[in-house]
């Protein structure tokens, strides 16, 4: 593989909170690069880059739930850990909402920390490995032919093969040829199969 | 006047000898003069020639007339001819006063008496003449005593009124008559009583005029007493009254002077009552007046003063020498001395607060102002002044104080309170970077290579820093929300605006507001309370906040600006936000009124209230291009 480790990103504004995490978290091996504002964080954004974003939730300027709402709106993935207060969890509930890992108080025990952190980094890597797998799902769906694709659709539906004739009015038998080209060409090792990859390719992104 | 009659020889009197009547004529004191009808003179006595100054001789066969001045000589003929021809009598056997001429031409009074001679015919008659020049001079005498009298008695400015023992009016003055508004004339003779006297009264009065006069009491009525004038009107009379008795020592009359006091009595009553109002005036306001003469001579202290200082009246007032050394506390002695000697030598006015002690040793609070005067003498210096028991209105300011300070510091908890959420933040961030700093050097310390203690060195100076990061903060938290008395200092408000940043700036980065300070060097010092000022530059800060909260669309930024101003320095607080709707302009200082959800209303009548106590001002006005202008000013320090 060609790409970097993957990579937690800081965002604080406060230069000792920003820099006492820099030191943390490389104390405990992980890769660590730091932002003193979100705009700063954006305007270096990489979607291609594994990692985790570590968010500080209030700064001035583009607060952390406005730098969540950015990403969400180019369809970016990484996965956030949101820095909170003591009076802020109606925000973190929002940052929640908007599809957060987790959020932590401060200040916090760093046990707490690298553990949300390693959680995330995991999902940013089940992120990564999912969207591997449903391209190559919806590669092995653009190799079946129209009908092909008819039948799909219609077996996914959970119809039955004689219906299913019905619907496309030709005989029971030619379903049947249509459905185990189909089942081959995905790969799909059951009906089950066939429908989860239906599904995960129908996810957005 | 017939005169053509031949003159008669005089008849000799029937009876008796010529001598006999001859010599009875000459003794005779008074001038007889007989005439016959046609008026001519047949005998003269020895005293007409004395008292005409003619002879017997030359006389005699004359017209009587020639003893009479015009225009009685040429009516004379007539009287006689006309008693003659009617028998009406003039002046035959009535006698009357008459004009008489000497030889000499000059006039006399005299008294004539004329009787016809009986059993003469023609008539003749007979005159008896008394000069009466002297009777008449006591009598006019006597008429000019009278009038000067009766002018005496009408110059007089009290009524006199004398009565009969019934109670007419036998006499009263133009006085009394003005009094009572009649006229003499129609007063003389009438009941005094009836007239003059109130229905009311005119038993009693009737009474005692009646005992005055038996002699049963001294005056025949009240002594001062009242009179119903013309008009209905009722005056006041002073009366004093004597009785009035004949030669031979009978009563009868009264004899009164009374004296119209109407006016008198008023004014008196006047006096009274506006002393007597001054005095309850003075006890109400607890304030008393002096006047004392300086070296010696008449001290004066109205009632107030000895009650204020808790003195006896009947002990009259303290000389000034005493007061100060015995009745003004031990501690303000010295200072009232001084005072006292500056009033004397160069201002002549007196204008302190002290204390005094009283005889009970309880201490009252004063507040004395005098003028300080030469006496019309020369001789000494007049003190006029007023003392003033300003106790209770210290007490009073004390309380207000108090409760002005508790208010002012329940204010600013309240503007912590509203503040909480950005300063927690702001302490927590230094506990955050600590906690990370000491796990992240535990971890150091914990790794299996080990670790340089060298390394361990910036995450040690990073926790001592924002340690006392976290300190400063809780120590101005401290200092700002610690209930203290009003401390005056002087105060460089460029620095208050440096130091206050550490509080207000958490409270705006919470809200993802930008606070910006834009301060003008080198502004003059003011006198102030800092902690007080640093109170209402927040509470405009956190206003400034909540507008700019509650318009979305506005830049969120605050300024803190400060700038020298004629009457001293300018502190502004400048939004960019909504501005303030007129209606909420008008109950803007108001107490309790708020238009925010978990406001207390206080903040903005607390901050103008500390504003006004430090003599400066606060008000607001637009921000140009949209927003409000929270602004005070400060006096700048005198001299400064």
């Amino acid at each position: 593989m060609k790409e970097k480790p993957a990579t937690v990103f800081v965002v604080d504004d406060d230069d000792a909170v920003r820099t006492s995490l820099r030191l943390l978290l490389k104390s405990v091996g992980l890769p660590v690069e730091t932002f003193a504002s979100a705009q700063e964080f954006l305007d270096g954004f990489d979607a291609e880059r594994a990692g985790c974003l570590v968010l500080d939730i209030r700064m001035p300027g583009m607060s952390g739930l406005e730098l969540q709402q950015r990403l969400n709106e180019i369809h970016a993935i990484v996965p956030i850990v949101f820095i909170t207060g003591h009076g802020d969890v109606p925000m973190a509930v929002e940052a929640m909402q908007h599809g957060a890992v987790d959020f932590i108080q401060k200040p916090f025990r760093d046990q707490d920390l690298i553990d949300r952190i390693n959680q995330a980094l995991e999902k940013d890597r089940d992120n990564r490995a999912g969207l591997k797998e449903r391209d190559a799902i919806r590669r092995r769906m653009q190799q079946l032919t129209p009908r092909e694709r008819e039948v799909l659709d219609l077996v996914t539906q959970g119809k039955a093969n004689k219906v299913i004739a019905g619907d496309l009015n030709v005989s029971q038998r030619t379903v049947e040829i249509h459905r185990a080209r189909v089942m081959e060409k995905m790969g799909a090792s059951s009906l089950a199969h066939l429908v989860r990859m239906v599904i995960e390719a129908g996810r957005a992104s | 006047m017939d005169n053509n009659a031949d003159p008669a020889p005089p008849a000799a009197p029937a009876g008796r000898p010529e001598s006999e009547l001859r010599a009875l004529l000459d003794a005779a004191v008074d001038a007889v003069i007989v005439i016959d009808h046609a008026g001519r003179i047949s005998t003269f006595n020895r005293a007409a020639e004395r008292l005409f100054g003619y002879r017997a001789a030359e006389i005699v066969g004359q017209q009587v007339n020639v003893l009479m001045p015009e225009p009685y000589r040429s009516a004379h003929d007539g009287y006689v001819q006309s008693y003659i021809r009617t028998g009406e009598a003039r002046i035959i056997g009535i006698g009357r006063e008459v004009v008489a001429q000497r030889r000499d031409g000059t006039e006399f009074p005299a008294s004539l008496s004329v009787g016809e001679v009986s059993g003469s015919q023609p008539p003749r008659f007979i005159g008896f003449i008394h000069d009466i020049t002297s009777r008449k001079a006591g009598i006019d005498a006597l008429r000019r005593e009278r009038d000067r009298a009766q002018s005496y008695l009408d110059l007089a400015q009290v009524m006199l009124l004398a009565l009969d023992l019934t109670g007419r009016i036998a006499m009263i003055n133009r006085k009394g008559c003005e009094i009572v508004g009649y006229t003499e004339t129609e007063l003389l003779g009438r009941d005094w009583i009836e007239w003059c006297v109130p229905e009311a009264r005119r038993d009693a009065a009737r009474a005692g005029l009646q005992s005055f006069i038996a002699g049963t009491s001294a005056q025949p009525d009240d002594a001062e007493a009242t009179v119903l004038t013309r008009d209905g009107a009722s005056k006041l009379i002073a009366w004093h009254a004597t009785l009035v008795r004949d030669e031979l020592g009978n009563i009868v009359g009264t004899l009164s002077s009374g004296e119209d006091v109407t006016e008198r009595r008023r004014a008196e009553q006047a006096l009274v009552h506006s002393e007597s109002l001054l005095r309850s005036a003075q006890a109400i306001a607890k304030l008393g007046n002096y006047e004392v003469y300086v070296p010696t001579g008449p001290a004066f202290w109205s009632q107030e003063m000895y009650r204020i200082l808790g003195l006896n009246p009947k002990q009259g007032p303290v000389p000034i020498d005493v007061f100060t050394a015995d009745v003004v506390h031990p501690d303000d002695r010295d200072r009232l001395a001084r005072e006292l000697q500056r009033a004397f030598n160069e201002s002549g006015r007196l204008d302190l607060e002290f204390r005094i002690v009283r005889p009970d040793g309880t201490s009252r609070e004063v507040h004395s102002r005098a003028q300080f005067q030469p006496s019309a003498d020369g001789e000494s210096t007049v003190i006029t002044g007023t003392l003033h028991d300003i106790t209770d209105r210290k007490l009073a300011e004390a309380e207000v104080r108090q409760g002005q300070e508790r208010l002012t510091h329940v204010g600013r908890l309240a503007t912590m309170g509203e503040m909480a959420t950005g300063l927690a933040h702001e302490i927590n961030q230094p506990l955050t970077a600590i906690a990370t700093y000491a796990q992240a050097a535990v971890r150091m310390i914990d790794s299996p290579g080990g670790t340089e203690t060298t390394e361990l060195r910036e995450p040690l100076v990073q926790i001592t820093n924002q340690a006392l990061r976290a300190g400063e903060v809780i120590r101005r938290l401290r200092a700002f929300v610690k209930n203290r008395a009003t401390r005056t200092e002087t105060v460089d408000l460029n620095r208050l605006i440096e130091d206050l940043r550490v509080l207000a700036e958490p409270d705006t980065r919470v809200n993802d507001v930008r606070l910006s300070i834009d301060l003008t060097p080198e502004l003059p010092a003011v006198s102030a309370d800092p902690v007080q000022i640093q109170q209402v530059l927040l509470n405009l800060i956190r206003n400034a906040i909540d507008a700019t909260l509650e318009a979305p669309a506005a830049p969120r930024e605050i300024l803190v600006q400060s700038t020298g101003v004629a009457d001293g320095v300018e502190v502004a607080v400048v939004d960019r936000a909504g501005g303030i709707a007129p209606e909420i302009a008008a109950n803007l200082f108001n107490p309790f009124y708020t238009t925010k959800a978990a406001g207390t209303g206080l903040g903005l009548a607390i901050s103008r209230s500390i504003i006004r106590a430090h003599r400066g001002k606060l008000g607001h006005r637009p921000t140009p291009g949209g927003g409000t202008t929270f602004y005070f000013t400060l006096p700048p320090l005198p001299g400064a």
